[in-house]
C-alpha cells in the first residue's frame, strides 16, 4: 500500500486477458514501473482496488498466490459501470490498481492440518489465491478438499484449473452445479453447495475449513462446519461487503462497528458469531 | 492556554486584519433565505452574529463536499501520468464556530489520523485555526450538555470568545491561536466566570448511562418506530460536523480527469448494497440503527470517543422530524 497517499493508484499492464466464463474474465497485472513490482508485497486473502480512469474503481481479491512472482491476478464478473469498463480492455491496456488491503490467512498456523475449501460462483477467486498458496507447498498440508458450485457447468470459473486439482491426485473435488444447470455428459454433483457439503461431510479433526461465497453460502455453510465438528475458531471465512477506499474511512463496508476492509475481510466464524448480520 | 480582553468594538479591526493577512477566512453568514451557513468572507461587514448554529457543518474546510484525490492524463505512449498537489490548500482561518463545531474537530482528527492516516485530511486541518464563539442562545435542538460538552467548552479550538457584555473574554488555547493574537488589540485579563454569559441547556440524559446502556441496543424493538419516517435523504449526515462517509468517483475521459471523493451517508439505500443486488443492510431501520450506533457505540468502541456533538443539526433539518436524542432514549429504555 503506498502509505504516503492510499488513493494514488498504481498503473499496471493487462499482461493477460483470459475468459473463464460468461461475463467472468481473469486479468494478468504487471507493473509499468519494476520499483513498484518489488514494492507491491502482499499474502494469500488480501484485496485491491482496480480502476479503469474516467470509470472509477471496483473491489477484487488478488487471485494469484503469491509464491508465484511478478505478476498478480484478478479474476471478476461483470456487473456494473466499472466492471463493463475493465471488461472491454484488451491486453497490453493500461489500468490502475490500489492495495493490497485487509488482513490475512492465517496459512502459517495451517501447516500439518487438513484443509477444507468451500465456495460458490465467482467466490473461488479469493480462494484460489489460498488453494494455489498451499498447492506450491503440498508437503506441508494433509489433505486438501474442495467443494465448489455453481448455477450451470458454464457458469464454473478456472475450468483448467478445476481439471487440473482433480488430475494432481492430491486435493478432493466436490464440484457441483444447481439442479438444472447440470449438461448431458456432467459426471461430477448436481444440487446446491450446502447440499454436497451436508451429504459428504469433512473430517473435522485437525481440520481448518476457509468457505467463502454469496453471503447466503457463507450463512448456511458456517452452522453446518461448526456441527459436524469444527471449532469455530477453525472455520474461516472473507468477507466481501461494498467497498470504496480500502483502508477504513468511507465507512460503506462496516458491519457493527468492524469494518471488513481494514479489521478483515478474513475472519473466524467465531468473530462472525460476535457481530452483527450485516453482510 | 493564554487569556485575553478584547472589546467589541475592536472586533471588526481584529476580524478585517485576519482577512489582511491574506488567509481565506470562512464565517457565518446570513443568506436571503433567512438561514445562516459558513462561506468564505472578504469583511466584517457580511458576518452574521445572531444565528444559534449554521445549517451545516464547517468540516468541508477539512473534509470538503467534493475532494479532487488526483488528476490523471494519458500520454502518447500510453502511459499516464498521475498528480495529486496539495500545496495550494490556502491556510484557513474558520471564525464563529460553536463550541460543539470545535469539539467535532477532535473527533475528525483522530478517525482521520489515528490508523491509515489521511494525507489530505491533514494537510488541511494542518492549515486551518478554529476561532470558536461560545452560546448566548440555544434552541430545543441543543443537546451539547448531554454529550459531555458545554455552550462554552473549549475542546478543539485554537481560540474561544465569550461575549461578556461590552468585551469578548479570550482563551487562546493553543500556539495556532497565539499567533493570531495581536497586542495592540489584546488586553491580559484575570480568569472569568463564563457561566452567567452562556446559555442554559438543560440535559437530556446522562451519557455515562447511555453508553452502558447502548450495548444492547441492537436488538431493541424499538427500531423499526423510531425510523419510521425516515426518508434515506441523507440531510442528517451532510450537516453533521462528525460525519465522515464518502464515496469515489470519477469524473472526466478515459484521457484525462480526475479523481474525486464526494460525502456519501449511511442512509441511502444504495450505500451497502453489493454488485449482486444483495444488500446488507437491507431497510432504513437498519440504516438509522447504523448511523445512531456508530456516534454513541461504535465509534467509542473503536476511538473512545462520542462522535456525536449535540449540535442539534441533524434534528432541525430532518423534513420527518426525527430526533437523534428522542431515538438514542427511546432505543436504550430499559
Amino acid at each position: 500500500m503506498n502509505t504516503e497517499n492510499q488513493y494514488i493508484p498504481y498503473t499496471v499492464r493487462i499482461a493477460k486477458k483470459t475468459i473463464e466464463a460468461p461475463n467472468i474474465q481473469t486479468y494478468r497485472l504487471e507493473f509499468t514501473n519494476s520499483e513498484d513490482a518489488e514494492k507491491f508485497t502482499f499474502k494469500a486473502g488480501q484485496f485491491a482496488e482496480y480502476g479503469v480512469l474516467g470509470e472509477g474503481e471496483s473491489t477484487f481479491c488478488i487471485a494469484s498466490p503469491d509464491t508465484r512472482k511478478g505478476y498478480i491476478e484478478c479474476t471478476f464478473r461483470t456487473t456494473g459501470r466499472v466492471t463493463k469498463a475493465l471488461a472491454n480492455c484488451e491486453e497490453e491496456d493500461i489500468i490502475t490498481l490500489r492495495g493490497p488491503f485487509g488482513n490475512t490467512f492465517p496459512i502459517e498456523d495451517w501447516y500439518g492440518k487438513n484443509i477444507v475449501f468451500i465456495t460458490g460462483g465467482i467466490a473461488l477467486p479469493p480462494l484460489r489465491c489460498v488453494i494455489d498458496t498451499l498447492l506450491d507447498q503440498r508437503e506441508k498440508f494433509g489433505e486438501i478438499s474442495v467443494y465448489y458450485g455453481a448455477k450451470s457447468v458454464e457458469d464454473l470459473t478456472y475450468k483448467t484449473e478445476l481439471e487440473e486439482w482433480a488430475n494432481r491426485g492430491d486435493v478432493k473435488m466436490f464440484i457441483t452445479v444447481d439442479p438444472g444447470g447440470e449438461t448431458p455428459d456432467w459426471k461430477n454433483f448436481v444440487g446446491f453447495v450446502p447440499t454436497i457439503l451436508e451429504q459428504n461431510l469433512p473430517k473435522s479433526e485437525n481440520a481448518v475449513a476457509v468457505i467463502a461465497g454469496p453471503p447466503i453460502l457463507i450463512k448456511m455453510g458456517m452452522p453446518i462446519l461448526s456441527k459436524c465438528g469444527f471449532p469455530n475458531n477453525q472455520i474461516f471465512t472473507t468477507l466481501e461487503n461494498r467497498m470504496k477506499c480500502g483502508v477504513g474511512k468511507c465507512g460503506h463496508c462496516t458491519v457493527g462497528k468492524t469494518y471488513v476492509c481494514k479489521d478483515g475481510p478474513v475472519f473466524t466464524y467465531e468473530e462472525i458469531l460476535a457481530m452483527p448480520l450485516e453482510y | 492556554m493564554e487569556l485575553k480582553i478584547l472589546t467589541s468594538a475592536n472586533i471588526p479591526t481584529f476580524f478585517n486584519s485576519l482577512i489582511q493577512s491574506g488567509k481565506v477566512v470562512v464565517a457565518p453568514v446570513l443568506k436571503k433565505n433567512g438561514k445562516v451557513f459558513f462561506e468564505s468572507v472578504e469583511s466584517y461587514d457580511q458576518v452574521s452574529t445572531d444565528y444559534i448554529q449554521t445549517v451545516f457543518s464547517a468540516k468541508s474546510v477539512v473534509f470538503p463536499k467534493v475532494e479532487e484525490l488526483f488528476s490523471y492524463t494519458k500520454k502518447e505512449d500510453g502511459s499516464v501520468e498521475i498528480t495529486n498537489d496539495l500545496s495550494s490548500v490556502p491556510e484557513t482561518i474558520i471564525w464563529g464556530l460553536r463550541p460543539c463545531d470545535s469539539s467535532a474537530f477532535n473527533y475528525l482528527t483522530e478517525f482521520f489520523l489515528r490508523e491509515n492516516p489521511d494525507s489530505y485530511y491533514k494537510t488541511r486541518k494542518e492549515r486551518t485555526t478554529l476561532i470558536s464563539i461560545s452560546c448566548a442562545k440555544a434552541d430545543d435542538a441543543c443537546f451539547c450538555t448531554s454529550v459531555g460538552l458545554n455552550p462554552g467548552s473549549t475542546e478543539g479550538c485554537d481560540i474561544l470568545f465569550t461575549a461578556m457584555g461590552d468585551i469578548f473574554y479570550t482563551e487562546v488555547m493553543t500556539e495556532k491561536g497565539k499567533a493570531l493574537i495581536d497586542a495592540k488589540l489584546f488586553t491580559e485579563t484575570e480568569e472569568k466566570s463564563k457561566e452567567a454569559h452562556l446559555a442554559k441547556i438543560n440535559t437530556k440524559f446522562s451519557i455515562e448511562e447511555i453508553k452502558e446502556r447502548i450495548q444492547n441496543a441492537y436488538e431493541s424493538t424499538q427500531w423499526k418506530h423510531e425510523s419510521m419516517g425516515c426518508l434515506s435523504c441523507g440531510a442528517c449526515a451532510f450537516s453533521c460536523p462528525t460525519c465522515t462517509c464518502f464515496d469515489i468517483q470519477d469524473e472526466g475521459t478515459t484521457e484525462n480527469g480526475k479523481r474525486l471523493r464526494c460525502w456519501d451517508a449511511c442512509g441511502f439505500g444504495q450505500f451497502t448494497q453489493h454488485a449482486s443486488g444483495h444488500n446488507p443492510k437491507t431497510n432504513q431501520t437498519a440504516r438509522r440503527r447504523q448511523r445512531l450506533l456508530h456516534k454513541f457505540k461504535y465509534s467509542v468502541e473503536n476511538l473512545g470517543i462520542v462522535s456525536c456533538v449535540g449540535c442539534g443539526r441533524c434534528i432541525r433539518i430532518c423534513p420527518a422530524h426525527l430526533n437523534i436524542f428522542e431515538n438514542i432514549l427511546n432505543v436504550t429504555k430499559a
